[in-house]
């Protein structure tokens, strides 16, 4: 089963990353655990030590736990099986990391609103949190009906690395997979090629899912600038890539990345 | 809900009413057609000459058989019913057979008025205090009436009322709905519904951010738009997008989407477009526009 770590906050992003990840459980077999860091002021300095600094931890603590119980109340109903939130005090993403090293989990999911401009995005794939994150990441932009994902591929990826973590995740899953390989070129040009004019990479992962027992509903080509291949895989439950740290801002396959308004989910490279 | 369709006598607005008779057999509006042409005499007679010379006459029945044709006869509420002998009961054990015509349940206005375009739409939709104001425009250029300068983009800035631009033979992909402000009606919040209704679209709720975060009480708002559009099975998307970028969101999202805006007292919104500069949105946009008072 696998263990997944759900960050909330008391806001909006994070009341739909609960309940996509409440929908998640109904085709994955995983255990949701949830998270929540109260940060100290934006000083970052606590306030004395030993009985002082506890007492004033422990009010923070109060503060936020009734912001998240609230929003664990008003999600109940879509996820009736959800226990008790984690509290934690200090560096959000300092706290997060530990969190994840401690206990291990498979996957780390967390609410951050489609945005129209790609730098919250870059500044997220780019933050301490996710350059030393040792599993997959989804980022939940959207709320959105998980009935069909889609694996999106490029040519200079090596393939066998997001299909083997793609495996792990969705042993077992029910869901319908699209395998979709992306081909960047100037906008007002969008094509789609079908299963029959397939590539070498799209045929061999094709080849890796069917051995491994799973069998993608469609493979096809897309060609066409990033906003408009985002705007075609908005139809998706949830996109899933392969992605280095270090990708650049103007790259097109981050381009896409923040382009595509459904939740994605990031395999690190 | 009392919708008023401007009109002329050109192909843009009969696709107007057309598109208005759907969003009344959704919503089961009171519906006024306009028209503002030359100065006229008195034209109540049929055989009159200046009826059959005046431009607009012969639109504006042609646009309410069209509209009317939209309903089936048996269940339009605009229609009128015929009159009849009935049986009512008028004391307690007491029937008499009466003589009744029962009026449409709903109001179908034709109107005529001359003067000024801008200026006779706006006092008609100010004397039937409507909720809505219609109009299309050419498609191409930006956003004109035939043989008129502006007419929609300045009844747009100056209306009381929420204002639907619709331009003809654009097909609607996606409605962008931008908030910003604190107070949304129940009001503009249904007509939004009816929109994503009527042209079978997906919606996108924009939220406006200062660079960080949206303000509390719009992320509120977000959260039970969101809700409630999803509880009624539409498909609601959320985008945030920052003061800054708005321009190049209006103009980048303008050529796909329709574009709703709320344009609230407080709204930055109306701080971006003051009435006088709704125009340019108008204008500028390749889809139709609501703009939601």
């Amino acid at each position: 089963m696998l263990k997944t770590l759900v960050y909330l906050n008391a806001d909006l992003a994070s009341s739909i990353a609960l309940r996509y990840a409440c929908q998640l459980t109904h085709v994955i077999k995983m255990k949701l655990h949830t998270v929540h860091v109260e940060e100290p002021d934006h000083d970052g300095y606590a306030p004395g030590t030993g009985w002082v600094r506890r007492t004033w931890e422990d009010a923070m603590l109060k503060t936020g736990e009734f912001e998240i119980a609230q929003l664990i109340k008003a999600e109940k109903s879509s996820c009736p099986r959800l226990g008790p939130t984690k509290m934690l005090v200090g560096d959000r993403e300092n706290e997060i990391l530990r969190e994840i090293q401690r206990e291990s989990y498979d996957l780390f999911v967390e609410g951050s609103l489609h945005s129209f401009t790609p730098k919250k995005l870059y500044d997220k794939i780019h933050s301490r949190l996710y350059r030393h994150i040792p599993c997959p990441v989804i980022v939940v932009k959207n709320l959105v009906n998980l009935e069909k994902i889609a694996l999106i591929v490029r040519d200079e990826v090596e393939y066998k690395k997001p299909v083997s973590m793609f495996l792990k995740i969705f042993s077992g899953a029910k869901l319908n997979l699209d395998l979709i390989y992306c081909k960047f070129q100037e906008p007002g040009k969008l094509s789609f090629k079908g299963q029959k004019d397939a590539n070498g990479i799209l045929n061999a992962i094709k080849k890796n899912l069917i051995e491994q027992d799973w069998h993608p509903e469609d493979c096809w080509t897309i060609q066409g600038a990033p906003e408009e291949i985002g705007d075609v895989l908005r139809d998706y439950g949830m996109v899933a890539s392969l992605l280095h740290h270090s990708i650049s801002k103007k790259s097109n396959w981050f381009q896409l990345l923040s382009h595509i308004p459904s939740p994605i989910l990031i395999f690190w490279q | 809900m009392r919708i008023l369709v401007a009109v002329d006598q050109h192909p843009y607005s009969a696709h107007v009413v057309k598109d208005v008779a759907k969003l009344a057999g959704n919503t089961w509006a009171d519906v006024t057609l306009v028209g503002v042409g030359p100065k006229m005499t008195y034209i109540g007679q049929p055989s009159n000459k200046a009826e059959k010379k005046h431009p607009l006459t012969k639109a504006l029945r042609n646009y309410r058989r069209n509209f009317l044709d939209y309903f089936e006869k048996e269940e339009s509420p605009y229609e009128k019913r015929a009159c009849n002998y009935e049986f009512v009961e008028v004391k307690r054990g007491v029937w008499e057979e009466l003589y009744i015509c029962r009026g449409a349940m709903k109001d179908l206005k034709i109107v005529l008025r001359s003067g000024n375009p801008v200026k006779e739409i706006l006092a008609q939709s100010q004397e039937d205090d409507s909720d809505l104001i219609a109009m299309g425009c050419y498609k191409s250029g930006d956003c004109q009436w035939e043989g008129a300068v502006n007419i929609p983009q300045k009844v747009a800035n100056n209306a009381a009322c929420s204002v639907l631009v619709i331009k003809k033979e654009k097909k609607i992909r996606k409605i962008a709905c931008c908030l910003d402000q604190e107070n949304i009606s129940q009001k503009s919040i249904e007509m939004i519904n009816q929109m994503v209704t009527l042209y079978q679209t997906e919606l996108e709720i924009v939220g406006l951010t200062d660079g960080t975060a949206l303000k509390p009480m719009v992320e509120k708002n977000l959260d039970a738009i969101l809700k409630y559009y999803n509880a009624r099975q539409i498909k609601a998307w959320i985008k945030l997008v920052d003061v800054a970028s708005m321009a190049s969101f209006i103009s980048q999202e303008a050529r796909r989407s329709m574009m709703a805006l709320w344009m609230g007292e407080h709204s930055l919104l109306s701080k971006m477009f003051p009435r006088g500069k709704v125009d340019k949105l108008i204008r500028g946009s390749e889809s139709s526009v609501l703009l939601l008072r």
